[in-house]
């Protein structure tokens, strides 16, 4: 184990050519060598060999779901999720003493993973007012003051309660109902930045915000589309899948403006091909398309079905589907005939035939998957992106069979869980009137606040407690100048937290870090020792279980934290057992399993070796959509296009990251080392815009508000972006992400497809609106 | 190899299957002493199978249409997934392997006798890939596989008549691969509906 770092890194770039391959005997050394930093090989053991096993640790690096059981690999783990999983078993701990040394103002100047390298938080700490300095404060009197504040506000409206997909069911069910019978449904959470345009779009087209498929529909597709999304880096034990599908003969299309390493070929490091020979060649076929193009992409296949339908009638489309189960394809087959291939063409930057072949590799399959993640849903017509993806599938009735469906790939690894809980701004009623009847209080109806509006509202004054269950929703968040400046007007901020971020050091005149278990750790309350539950991208739902002593004896777990201040602030609103829930988690998935829907018998059922799957209505032969069937629609051509002389950013993670968590400041597969300060760049667009690999530009976005967003002194890499595009790694390009920026319909921020220009540094300007 | 003379021949109910199994290694019938819904609800709890059966060690429900199946002779054990394209209640079921290719195809059939009781039949086609193709042109191979249905089929009816009645029921109806809609919604679709983010 190695001591935190005393000053930041001081590290230079350097450039390799970007990897061909992911994974490998590399991983392996790499995972190890972080855990090793970080903690005991003992304790690093016991994680890694828990790590997804059933009645384990449900890794918190991503929500991939696991093999059955019986066909879990000893080790079923990959690099990030083992150093993840070690970055939070560290033996590096923060004490009081750090918070005497460091004040909130150096801290805020610090680099996220400067922060994250500190260790554990262990006690909870509190900055008062007028005060730059955290100092240690007692449990109660910490809860006390939240409770005292919240109690104060004028109106329940006025506080804001934030969920990160880390989060377990447990505490993600105590949350939202700590805020409803607070009296408010302000409920933001991650999941109104990463998928929130897959849900709404699934939601209105199939009747349901999830994805449909399991790991044998997967295993078993003729077809599998990954679209928007590099496994390799976020969510690599998808990748073990992938290689199953294609020794199973399937064929795999790539659809990225980055060739990752990950889409190209794996190294199944627990296989002997994967150690010694190449390992398996993922995607069979790539395509290199401009940011935002997917839209347009999938609106020229469905033309192109349409039209081989015309030339051979009855052998193309699945007329016995879309006849019984859909509703609008003529209004969408008209509308579909009408894509102009120039749109196409400018808007993905591929040729006829590039799609015309896809085409016939859809011709030739029975069963197809798409997979898509950020690189979708972070566009500005993220909704209608997915719908025209379920328009797709449907054609060919690839919907409901085995082998086939939509797989939104998600991040957190409870992600999906926390919204079924209810962590959601616009419940609906039917919820609503069930947490009435079973806690005996009317939860309130208007609808709350997602993360754009909150973060609105703070800057207005309308919000002034914000309370954070786990997450870094500062660097999360878009328009980082904003976000801060908002949090910074809140009479309160309060992060339940495992470890220090940058939302602790830019607070409200009053801030309280409560600091909590981690999953690794064993949570033993007043009725013993207790488990949690998640649910991951696939609707399994199963246990988790910390293996490891706490990281110290001041900690509570999540729930203990919120039942506690629940009795501090709401005991008396209803019948709500909050002792109980603390000292006994299963009285919380009795609770659960009377409201949520598919959750009967929770306790029985999720104690099952590998929990229970929740059923897909979709694979049921039921749409609950508006009529009733599963819905094709009409999309209009989107073409991304950036002015003269600008480009289309991306903003994206490292290979070394986890979410808004860098562990060190290197990418590997794309062969930057060094520095996370670096533009990735097209060198044709280099070329044009007269820069060279090496330059330093400040990045400069555009937006229709006339503000100059500006993140400074980045260094221009020279990269094989698709043309007109460029990338640069995110938290530290948020700030160029306009608060108003977001996705129709979803409100989901537009991480993707920022206008930006280049201004190499010395050479600044005012830019004229645009 | 056994072939229908009528690849397209219709179910009791008329029903046209849309995968006939027009030929078969393997065509086995036992008449079991139970009604035709008893025979074909215990049938259908596929998790059931590890109680009668000598070489089923395992099932997994994956949902409706997919079954994952393990089974084992001694210490070897062997996993294989299973899509159901076809499923009328009472009446019949057919399956194939979920392989791009699939190794083995078939089909059960349940039909009421003047006995009261129900004639199961269980036609199947292997198809194995690369060398094993070998092993389903010889006659002794695929006598060897009818002989284990038969005996699987024994065991289903000694199972079954001795219980009297079946364990659970599942009632749909799946044509093609896809379940098809009831009305009233199934229970099971009965899930959370907001989006999820």
């Amino acid at each position: 184990m190695q001591n935190p770092p005393g000053e930041e890194p001081d590290t230079s770039l350097s450039v390799t050519p970007p990897k061909k391959w992911a994974a490998g005997v590399p991983a392996v050394v790499h995972a190890l060598e972080y855990s090793l930093e970080q903690t005991s090989p003992r304790k690093t053991g016991v994680d890694l060999l828990t790590m997804n096993q059933v009645g384990g640790i449900d890794c918190p690096g991503c929500a991939w779901a696991d093999p059955a059981p019986g066909r879990r690999h000893r080790n079923e783990y990959c690099e990030n999720g083992a150093k993840h999983i070690n970055d939070e078993a560290t033996a590096r701990r923060i004490t009081a003493d750090f918070f005497r040394e460091h004040s909130v103002s150096d801290l805020a100047a610090r680099s996220d993973m400067w922060l994250n390298q500190q260790g554990r938080l262990t006690e909870p700490m509190i900055k008062r007012p007028g005060s730059d300095h955290y100092e240690p404060i007692g449990w109660n009197d910490a809860l006390g003051v939240l409770a005292q504040e919240l109690k104060g506000l004028e109106s329940p409206d006025e506080a804001a309660f934030y969920t990160s997909g880390r989060a377990s069911n447990e505490a993600a069910f105590v949350f939202q109902l700590f805020a409803r019978a607070l009296g408010t449904n302000n409920l933001p959470d991650c999941s109104n930045m990463c998928h929130e345009s897959s849900g709404f779009a699934l939601n209105e087209t199939l009747g349901v915000g999830k994805g449909t498929v399991s790991l044998d529909d997967l295993h078993h597709a003729d077809l599998i589309f990954l679209v928007g999304q590099n496994p390799g880096s976020n969510h690599p034990r998808q990748l073990s899948a992938l290689e199953e599908a294609k020794r199973n003969g399937g064929r795999i299309v790539a659809v990225n403006p980055l060739p990752e390493a990950g889409l190209r070929r794996f190294k199944n490091p627990q296989k002997p091909s994967g150690v010694v020979g190449r390992g398996t060649q993922i995607a069979d076929r790539f395509l290199h398309i401009k940011p935002g193009g997917d839209l347009a992409l999938f609106q020229a296949l469905n033309r192109l079905l349409l039209e081989a339908e015309d030339a051979r009638p009855g052998t193309v489309l699945d007329h016995d589907f879309i006849d019984a189960h859909t509703s609008g394809f003529e209004e969408f087959a008209r509308h579909a005939r009408t894509v102009d291939w120039d749109d196409v063409r400018a808007a993905t930057g591929l040729t006829r035939q590039e799609i015309e072949k896809v085409r016939d590799e859809v011709l030739a399959c029975e069963r197809v998957v798409v997979c898509w993640a950020m690189g979708i849903t972070q566009h500005k017509h993220g909704v209608p992106t997915v719908r025209e993806i379920v328009n797709f599938l449907m054609l060919r009735g690839n919907l409901g069979r085995a082998g086939t469906g939509v797989c939104p790939v998600r991040g957190h690894s409870n992600v999906q869980g926390d919204r079924t809980m209810g962590i959601w701004e616009q419940m609906p009623d039917s919820f609503l009137d069930a947490l009435r009847e079973e806690f005996g209080f009317d939860p309130p109806r208007p609808h709350g606040l997602d993360s754009v509006k909150a973060i609105k509202a703070m800057l207005e004054g309308r919000v002034k407690v914000f309370l954070a269950l786990a997450g870094n929703f500062v660097r999360a968040a878009p328009d980082s100048e904003i976000t801060e400046k908002a949090m910074r007007t809140c009479r309160l901020t309060a992060h339940i937290s495992t470890k220090l971020n940058r939302s602790h050091t830019v607070c409200g005149d009053t801030a309280l870090i409560l600091p909590t278990l981690g999953r690794t750790e064993r949570d033993v309350q007043a009725d013993g020792e207790q488990f949690v539950t998640v649910e991951n991208s696939m609707s399994e739902v199963h246990t988790s279980r910390g293996r490891i002593e706490p990281a110290s004896r001041m900690l509570l777990s999540e729930v203990a934290i919120l039942c506690r201040l629940a009795r501090l602030s709401v005991d008396g609103t209803g019948d709500i057992p909050w002792a109980k829930f603390e000292g006994d988690y299963n009285t919380i998935r009795d609770s659960i399993s009377r409201i949520v829907p598919g959750f009967h018998d929770f306790n029985a059922r999720v104690t099952r070796p590998g929990g229970f799957q929740l059923p897909n209505p979709v694979n049921e032969g039921v749409f609950r959509t508006e009529t009733g069937k599963a819905r094709f629609t009409c999309n209009e051509t989107v073409i991304p296009l950036a002015p003269e002389g600008h480009l289309l950013l991306q903003t994206l993670r490292s290979h070394d990251q986890w979410n808004t968590v860098p562990y060190t400041n290197n990418d590997r597969y794309r062969g930057i080392h060094g520095s996370r300060h670096v533009v990735l760049v097209n060198p044709a667009d280099l070329s044009a815009l007269g820069l060279a690999q090496g330059d330093r530009v400040d990045v400069v976005s555009v937006w229709e508000d006339g503000t100059e967003r500006r993140a400074e002194n980045f260094e221009v890499v020279s990269y094989p972006a698709a043309k007109g595009s460029a990338a640069a790694y995110y938290p530290e390009t948020n700030v160029l992400v306009p608060l108003d920026s977001v996705a129709d319909m979803s409100n989901q921020p537009t991480s993707k497809g920022i206008i930006v220009r280049l201004e190499p540094t010395g050479d600044r300007y005012k830019p004229a609106p645009v | 190899m056994a072939q229908d003379e009528d690849d397209g021949r219709t179910g009791g109910d008329g029903v046209a299957r849309r995968r006939p199994l027009s030929e078969r290694h393997v065509d086995e019938t036992v008449e079991v002493a139970v009604p035709a819904r008893t025979a074909y609800n215990q049938w259908t709890q596929f998790k059931t199978f590890p109680r009668f059966s000598a070489v089923v060690r395992g099932v997994e429900q994956v949902r409706p249409t997919v079954t994952a199946w393990t089974i084992g002779y001694g210490p070897v054990r062997h996993r294989f997934a299973v899509e159901i394209v076809e499923q009328d209640p009472d009446a019949y079921l057919a399956w194939r392997g979920l392989e791009q290719h699939p190794t083995h195809e078939g089909e059960v059939e349940f039909r009421p006798t003047e006995s009261g009781g129900t004639a199961v039949t269980v036609r199947m086609l292997l198809r194995p890939r690369g060398a094993l193709k070998v092993l389903t042109r010889s006659s002794r191979v695929t006598a060897l596989a009818a002989r284990l249905v038969r005996a699987e089929l024994l065991s289903f009816k000694d199972f079954i008549e001795g219980l009297g009645q079946e364990g659970g029921a599942w009632r749909g109806t799946i044509r093609n691969g896809r379940v098809q809609h009831d009305t009233p919604e199934p229970p099971r679709s009965r899930v959370a509906q907001w989006p999820v983010g």
